[in-house]
């Protein structure tokens, strides 16, 4: 959360918008969307046939838009849609739009001070990567953008991207290779037969990927280097938060799933599946999700399963602040449930967001929906008003007060809220 | 074992045949071993033990009776010449007999079922013809178009080779094209926490874009929260599947399951696609470790059901003259929506003349378990295997036959076209956009 020091922590709530307004005001009012300080509400309106604008709080743009859509805060509090005019897509911040215009653009991306604002682009069918409006060279055409990430400081943008233009029914050419990774607009030297989960070090120096050489041959990454073993399947690697020279990837070897470190296995255990492994902050733990069995989901940690699974899935762990809990959502006959340390808290619901832990741990918050209404529950009982829309609660850097923002009877509130009355 | 006389013309297949000319009997010998081995069950060596080759699979077979009774094209002679003599030789088999067996596996059986219905003991026959498949795409022997579709499913995880911004674009475009019926129809892109998320198959944004308009115009006017994903992860298709290569099939399910689960949505809604079903229903999921998928998933016939009995979509005038409807396998036979689907027929259809056989004893299309996917090489043999279903549509006297799946619907117009039937086939989507009421207030204001 970028300044998140300098956020207003001390007014205890601000009517920032009245929303049901601009359900009169307006022909159609779409979802709205928050800044990360929850100071701004915006929505996409439309105005008439083929006229698009964007309230935000008691505003609008100046200058309305035949289309807009995908409209994003910048973490600095700016606001982005992509737009069209005469036909052509470009980027607008604040209603201001880039010069340049587009074939297309989407996929908006952001530094996380917000002063870098992405999107992957196309021009005469040619595509790239544009970063405060300017185009990324590259010296092969590109025929096509999977994905694309930047690093936090913005300085490093990577995307997957056919590098090789194919022809119709070319399999020759697809398994010579024809995908690779584009760094700061430089492809990788290797074309790959299919790359996957782009991942990038929080410091931006080291890039992984999965990557497929044939049919059946999977492996990893690193900068360009593979790993020296190859495997029957893979899954996105993730980088050590403290150490970007360690990789980790579920890998499927003899029928089953394990987690892998840099090449090695370092799980005993085989899972029927694994996925989404989290280092803590510290990286001293990992902890991912597995079915030791066959529709039994839980959370190993450290490769050691909790005792009690849920029948259909279980979500991404998330790790306390110090990395002592994990908590995870997971779903059992039909209901949401929040796990901490292989305990379910609280209620069932009917869905329930990612979790935050409290400073000192004991508490979890999370955004959760029941019966159409959103509220905000603490270690899964609902603590605060139904909301019509909520968004996920933030803990103050000082971890004593929590920012909560909705929409109650069309109004959009932001509340801060001290963690101890919650 | 006699061997089996086998007619046929010779098809040239460029990737079957390069593949044929690479393979080494050592590689074979070993893939052969490994899955037999290490991925199958009990449940294979179940099915062989028990199979007294009475040869009533073949009476339920299209491709059997379509072809003179032909045995080569007898669910058990397909077994027989393959897997049995796999597992008898060990492996130690050369290149041209696993050409044959994908021709066999992928070219010459559907994995629609129906013969397991009628085998005494329910031998899952279309189990092992994937088992079949399995083998021969890690060897590489899968039918060139097949082949390509599942590296497109690879790269792009979608069936067409869309690319990203063409998907958006689409969507975009056919939102325009429903606000021409309906001014306020809305295609909401990437809405967190709406109750649907509605899914489709590669196909659509790229030859059938009119589908996305139409069920923008049912969503709208039906009054529902939905949202379409402007990420991979929109296709639902799955060639992979039945190419036999399973992790990019699961990868492609993965996706899609954790697209629905990223958005916040209550259930996935479909479009009219069988083995999009399948694939997201059940094998996709199996093979993750869900014992369903974690968010549930409708077929658009049991949706439409719903929009229909529950009056939220109301028929302002059926459509006249007889029209008939394919049984989709993978929702009918093995879903069991067909009491649904002639519900859904019956209510905006004047006169909706039932197939014989119906329901789950349904014939397949012949297009389906990715036959129609194997290409113009294989089309010859596959139409003419549709003979059988041929007849079965003409006697329905039907001037539009109804085909709520994709693969059914490409199929059946290369029946209707091979056959010269001159019927029109259609989605039942487009059945329900021309019969349903439009309220007054969302109707176009005339000028």
């Amino acid at each position: 959360m970028f300044n998140i020091e300098s956020w207003d922590w001390e007014s205890k709530e601000k009517m920032l918008a009245d929303t049901a307004k601009w359900k009169d005001k307006f022909e159609d009012v779409w979802e709205p969307y928050i800044s990360q300080d929850g100071e701004k509400i915006a929505s996409i309106v439309k105005i008439g046939e083929g006229e698009h604008n964007i309230a935000v709080n008691e505003g609008t743009w100046e200058e309305p838009f035949e289309k807009i859509w995908y409209s994003r805060f910048s973490p600095d509090g700016r606001l982005t849609a992509l737009i069209t005019k005469d036909m052509e897509w470009t980027m607008a911040v604040d209603g201001k739009t880039w010069e340049q215009m587009y074939e297309y653009i989407w996929d908006t991306k952001f530094s996380a001070d917000g002063k870098i604002i992405a999107a992957t682009t196309k021009v005469d069918s040619v595509y790239g990567i544009t970063i405060n409006e300017k185009t990324l060279e590259c010296p092969v055409q590109l025929e096509s953008i999977a994905s694309h990430v930047i690093s936090p400081d913005g300085k490093i943008s990577a995307a997957i991207a056919q590098t090789v233009p194919l022809g119709q029914a070319d399999l020759d050419g697809f398994l010579k290779g024809s995908w690779s990774v584009v760094v700061n607009g430089k492809p990788w030297k290797n074309n790959f037969v299919d790359v996957y989960g782009l991942t990038m070090s929080n410091d931006g120096k080291n890039i992984a990927v999965e990557y497929r050489d044939s049919i059946c041959e999977y492996g990893i990454l690193v900068n360009e280097k593979p790993w020296n073993e190859k495997f029957a399947c893979t899954w996105e690697p993730v980088f050590h938060p403290k150490n970007s020279d360690e990789i980790t990837a579920p890998v499927r070897q003899w029928g089953q799933w394990f987690l892998a470190t840099n090449g090695r296995i370092v799980w005993d255990n085989g899972f029927y599946s694994l996925l989404y492994p989290t280092y803590s902050p510290d990286g001293n733990n990992i902890a991912a999700a597995v079915a030791p069995q066959f529709a039994k989901w839980t959370i190993a940690v450290n490769g050691q399963p909790w005792s009690v699974t849920f029948g259909e899935c279980i979500q991404k762990p998330c790790f306390s602040p110090d990395g002592r809990k994990v908590a995870a959502i997971a779903k059992d006959k039909g209901n949401w449930l929040l796990v901490v340390d292989g305990a379910v808290l609280g209620e069932a619901f009917d869905n329930i967001w990612e979790p935050v832990f409290s400073p000192n741990d004991d508490k979890v918050i999370c955004k959760v929906e029941k019966n159409g209404k959103y509220a905000i529950a603490v270690n899964g009982k609902i603590r605060r008003n139904d909301y019509e829309a909520l968004w996920n609660p933030v803990v103050s850097p000082d971890g004593t007060k929590v920012m909560i923002c909705g929409v109650e009877d069309g109004k959009y509130y932001r509340k801060v809220v001290p963690l101890s009355d919650i | 074992m006699k061997p089996t006389i086998v007619k046929r013309e010779p098809v040239v297949d460029e990737a079957m045949d390069q593949c044929e000319a690479r393979l080494t009997e050592e590689e074979i010998e070993k893939v052969i071993n490994e899955v037999i081995d290490k991925e199958t069950g009990g449940r294979l060596w179940t099915y062989i033990n028990t199979c007294i080759h009475c040869g009533l699979c073949a009476e339920a077979c299209h491709w059997y009776l379509s072809n003179d009774r032909d045995v080569s094209f007898a669910p058990v002679t397909k077994i027989k010449d393959t897997l049995w003599v796999m597992l008898e030789k060990k492996g130690k088999v050369d290149a041209a007999f696993i050409k044959r067996c994908s021709q066999i596996s992928h070219t010459e059986c559907n994995a629609c079922r129906r013969c397991g219905m009628y085998c005494p003991f329910g031998i899952d026959i279309a189990y092992m013809i994937l088992v079949v498949r399995r083998i021969c795409a890690k060897l590489g022997m899968v039918p060139l178009y097949l082949q390509d579709t599942v590296h497109s499913h690879a790269a792009t995880m979608n069936q067409m080779w869309v690319k990203p911004d063409e998907w958006i674009d689409t969507l975009q475009w056919q939102e325009e094209e429903a606000q021409g019926y309906v001014p306020s129809a809305r295609l909401p892109l990437e809405k967190e926490g709406a109750e649907i998320m509605y899914s489709v198959i590669g196909p659509e944004p790229k030859f059938l874009a009119q589908l996305l308009g139409n069920i923008t115009v049912i969503m709208k006017v039906a009054g529902l929260d939905w949202t379409m994903p402007a990420t991979a992860g929109w296709d639902n298709s799955n060639m992979a599947m039945y190419s036999g290569d399973f992790e990019i099939m699961a990868r492609v399910e993965r996706l899609h399951h954790e697209t629905a689960q990223r958005l916040k949505v209550k259930k996935i809604v479909m479009g009219e696609c069988g083995h999009a079903f399948r694939g997201a229903e059940y094998d996709g999921p199996t093979w993750m470790g869900w014992m369903k998928p974690p968010i549930p998933i409708v077929h658009a016939i049991a949706f439409y059901y719903d929009l229909i009995k529950s009056g939220r979509i109301k028929i302002a005038k059926k459509i006249e003259g007889p029209i008939t409807s394919q049984y989709p396998c993978n929702v009918i036979r093995n879903a069991g929506l067909g009491s649904k689907l002639r519900y859904i027929m019956s209510a905006v259809c004047e006169d909706f003349v039932d197939l014989i056989p119906n329901d789950r004893h349904a014939f397949c299309c012949n297009a389906g378990g990715g036959t129609i996917n194997c290409g113009p090489p294989w089309k010859k043999i596959r139409v003419q295997s549709a003979k059988l279903q041929s007849e079965n549509f003409k006697r329905t006297g039907a001037h539009t036959i109804v085909t709520p799946c994709h693969n059914c619907h490409s199929g059946v117009e290369d029946i209707v076209d091979g056959y010269k039937l001159g019927m029109h086939v259609k989605f039942f989507s487009e059945l329900l956009i021309e019969a349903m009421e439009i309220p007054e207030h969302l109707k176009p204001k005339e000028e």
